[in-house]
């Protein structure tokens, strides 16, 4: 198996190519370990759980940001590869995707700080920006707040993600606008407005142009997402709700 | 040094998983100035992947009754085969309902029943369905929780910084250094230590453990004269996927799954008749593991994890996060087909020594969580209670050591001499130009641990073991890094990490060898019985002249008769 790899030491970046030996089940995470233990040690990465749950590995792999530890080498080597997104700037800037072969970048939308790791204070920024803490009024219940399993079924959807930021490299938004705050953020201040404990009026936090009005719809958030978290539904719903408040 | 690698805070706090997190909370809430170290982004640490859920005596569930917080405790204490310290126990149980009624009002969505109350499952080893849960989402739910909850304060945040050692002074420890991985530079932290860094299953091959969890808290308190408590004593999940050891939760088998072997026979009849598939873990593993050596696996290494007749309906909504895992992972998909699963590595029940207050032996450091022995575990945890723990004790630390502040001038050249030693020690791996490659040696102990040390242990097998960790250590000598980048020199870090594990894995040989009896998860196929008057007692571990020493202490029998373990 042939992968080709991004390089960036902080100062010149280029590719290398590696070949690793194929075992059943091979994930892209696995890849670049053998090369890391194996072939060439100064190759950086991301990663800690290897089971798409922490959301440390996300990157670029065929031109589609995704998790490296949920990710076939051999889906990708045989063409099987289904995954498709709308086609956008970024994804232009590198080399293109080798026959039979993995290439594997960082994260588009946010600087490299040495081969596929980025910096991801921008993005976290973002996420600090919508108060992502649950406000409640009043004196809390001896036991639990009540919930209906609707209720508690409507916020997974928007729980479950695990802020890897692949979302973030994929939304052609986020490559023209740097201050567009992403879908992800977005994502997680309609969880809190959603969530019957929480009295904040949250809308209006985002309610500018680089907030919920920034988004034109391309849905890439929503195929990449290792989680099938959906952003565009929340923007879209916070956009209509909002609407309705003005008139 | 320069002045501005020393950083002074009241409290630091190694970790920022849930332990380290839920204890910072509570040192901001006791107004204290805190620090939180982590070699990941917190939001990375372990607790994140935590599946099934976490107990407490709510009784929530429509038509069961009340449940009662001595009950819990009884079923830890029998679960952990009457090594757990009781009174430690009591405060677990006793405070397990308000820690998760805390928090579901910080933000946790936890599953709910119909009439809107927390949701709770049967899970292995209980008598009530105790444990609360998010789907099979919990670790992920209570992290994002506290980490938001973290970050509303004025909490300081060191992300990606590796600490290297603890920093001791007449005796007391007073702060640590670390490696800040993006640059490359070391640092110095004065204040209170929390250690909060979990477990460490990856000295095994198979584990369902994040690859992080390399037992650093562990050796970092050893190496400053703190006790290790209880360390042989290491739990192995019967369900983790074939192939990448991922966890396959107990859950599953909570909601109605079964085991069946090659021949299709739910083969728990003949281990635990009453309980079946909810046994305790370490009974259902050394089941799988037997049906597997008899030649009932299927390819010799494996059996199934059947849930196909629960229907796709309850699966979907039960348990998402397998499904997806089992697609993802392993290709196949549990509506249709059984997943494949083995035993693995999974928690350990052994850490650092401390009281009930969280502290250690050594003033001014203290410890909980995962890295911990408190001792609620004793020889064999029941799931669910280690999130519980986490918390639990989490706050208590956080409580502690904030109560023991004290004003004090912070001597520099203490702060510049560990920096010094510490840059030596890496100089030393780094500036080498060649040698042996840490990814060799780690290979080798990662295999040697789970065939000497694993679910099956045997005199002369461990004590080979044993040498054979010590061959590696002699290796290490020889350990180098071919990059010498400063920025993300993940070799370093991972070589580092390997250091601290071939202390551990020794320590961990050590006791298990000593501990002539079978408990809990420690089973010996040369000592099969349980031996109360002689090994009733804890395992502690100190850092001696030349080599490990160990001893023997006693355990807290306060409440509960000691009985024989049925199920
Ligand atoms: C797959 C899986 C599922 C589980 N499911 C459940 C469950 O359903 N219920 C349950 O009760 N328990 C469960 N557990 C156990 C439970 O998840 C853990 O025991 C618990 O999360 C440990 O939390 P912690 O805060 O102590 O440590 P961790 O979450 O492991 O955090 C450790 C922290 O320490 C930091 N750290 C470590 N070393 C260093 C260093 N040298 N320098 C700086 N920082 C460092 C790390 O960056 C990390 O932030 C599960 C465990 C596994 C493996
Ligand atoms: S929404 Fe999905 S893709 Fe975006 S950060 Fe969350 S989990 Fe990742
Ligand atoms: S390593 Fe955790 S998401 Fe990939």
């Amino acid at each position: 198996m042939k992968l080709k790899i991004f390089r960036y030491d902080g100062e010149e970046s280029h590719y290398d190519e590696f070949e690793v030996p194929h075992e059943p089940g091979q994930t892209v995470l696995d890849a670049l370990f053998y090369i890391q233990e194996n072939l060439d040690d100064s190759l950086s990465f991301r990663y800690s759980c290897r089971g798409a749950v922490c959301g440390s590995c996300a990157m670029l792999i065929n031109k589609v940001p995704r998790l490296a530890c949920r990710t076939q080498v051999k889906t990708l080597v045989e063409g099987e590869d289904s995954a498709e997104i709308k086609h956008y700037p970024a994804l232009d800037k590198g080399d293109e995707i080798p026959e039979r072969a993995v290439l594997v970048e960082p994260l588009p939308h946010l600087p490299v700080e040495k081969d596929l790791i980025v910096d991801q204070d921008k993005f976290f920024e973002y996420y600090r920006d919508v108060e992502p803490m649950l406000k409640t009024e009043g004196e809390a219940p001896q036991k639990e707040y009540e919930m209906s399993p609707k209720e508690v079924n409507e916020l997974e959807e928007y729980t479950n993600c695990i802020l890897c930021a692949a979302c973030f490299g994929a939304c052609p938004v986020d490559g023209e606008n740097e201050d567009y705050r992403g879908p992800a953020a977005l994502a997680k201040l309609y969880r809190f407005h959603i969530d019957p404990r929480d009295n904040e009026d949250r809308l209006e936090l985002a309610d500018h142009e680089d907030g919920w009005w920034a988004c034109e719809f391309h849905t890439n958030c929503q195929k990449v997402c290792p989680k099938n978290v959906p952003p565009n539904i929340a923007i879209g719903k916070a956009r209509s709700q909002l609407q309705k408040e003005d008139e | 040094m320069e002045k501005e690698m020393l950083h002074e805070h009241e409290i630091l706090v190694i970790g920022g998983g849930l332990s380290g997190l839920r204890a910072s909370v509570e040192a901001l809430r006791g107004g204290k100035d805190v620090a939180v170290l982590s070699k990941v982004h917190p939001l990375r640490s372990h607790s994140v992947a935590a599946q099934g859920g976490i107990n407490a005596a709510l009784g929530n569930t429509p038509d069961r009754g009340e449940d009662h917080w001595e009950d819990h405790a009884f079923d830890t204490v029998k679960g952990s085969d009457y090594l757990a310290d009781q009174d430690a126990v009591d405060i677990l149980c006793k405070k397990a309902p308000e820690a998760v009624i805390e928090l579901e009002h910080m933000g946790t969505v936890f599953s709910r029943f119909d009439n809107g109350k927390i949701a709770q499952r049967p899970f292995g080893g209980a008598g009530f369905p105790r444990t609360c849960y998010a789907a099979d989402r919990t670790g992920h739910n209570l992290l994002h929780t506290l980490y938001e909850q973290s970050i509303s304060g004025k909490i300081k945040f060191y992300d990606e910084y590796f600490v290297t050692s603890l920093i001791k002074e007449n005796g007391t420890c007073v702060g640590c250094t670390a490696l800040d991985v993006r640059e490359g530079t070391l640092h110095a932290f004065s204040g209170n230590v929390i250690l909060a860094t979990g477990g460490f299953g990856r000295i095994y091959n198979r584990s369902t453990n994040a690859l992080i969890n390399t037992g650093d808290g562990a050796f970092l308190a050893y190496d400053v004269g703190a006790a290790l408590e209880d360390m042989e004593f290491i739990q192995f999940h019967p369900t983790t996927l074939y192939g990448s050891n991922i966890l396959i939760t107990e859950g599953a088998r909570g909601e109605g799954a079964h085991l069946k072997n090659s021949e299709g026979e739910r083969f728990m009849k003949d281990y635990a008749p009453d309980a079946m598939e909810l046994a305790p873990r370490d009974i259902v593993a050394r089941a799988i593991i037997t049906e597997v050596n008899e030649g009932r696996g299927i390819e010799d290494e494996y059996v199934h994890l059947d849930l196909t007749h629960l229907g796709e309906e309850k699966i979907k909504e039960r348990l998402p996060g397998i499904r997806q895992i089992a697609m993802d992972f392993a290709g196949v998909d549990p509506v249709k087909e059984p997943i494949p699963v083995q035993p693995g590595q999974h928690y350990s029940m052994g850490g650092i020594f401390v009281d009930k207050d969280c502290e250690t032996d050594v003033p001014g450091l203290y410890a909980a969580g995962e890295c911990s022995c408190v001792s609620v575990h004793g020889a064999n945890r029941l799931g669910g209670n280690s999130l519980l723990e986490t918390v639990v004790f989490g706050k208590t630390a956080g409580k502690k050591a904030s109560e023991e502040v004290k004003d004090k001038e912070v001597n520099e050249s203490i702060f510049m001499d560990s920096v010094e030693k510490d840059r030596e020690l890496i100089d030393s791996i780094v500036g080498k130009k060649d040698g042996i490659l840490y990814s060799e040696i780690l290979k080798e102990l990662r295999e040697t641990m789970f065939q000497h040390f694993g679910v099956f242990r045997e005199g002369d097998m461990m004590k080979e073991g044993l040498d054979k960790i010590k061959r590696l250590k002699e290796k290490f000598e020889d350990v180098y890094v071919g990059s010498d980048d400063k920025k993300f020199n993940q070799a370093l870090i991972r070589t580092l990490e390997l250091r601290n594990m071939l202390l551990i894995s020794e320590i961990v040989a050590i006791g298990a060898i000593e501990r002539e009896e079978s408990r809990g998860s420690h089973y010996r196929t040369d000592f099969t019985e349980r031996v109360d008057e002689k090994y009733l007692k804890h395992t502690v571990v100190r850092k001696g002249e030349e080599a490990p020493e160990l001893e023997y202490s006693s355990v807290n029998l306060d409440r509960f008769e000691v009985k024989e373990r049925e199920y």
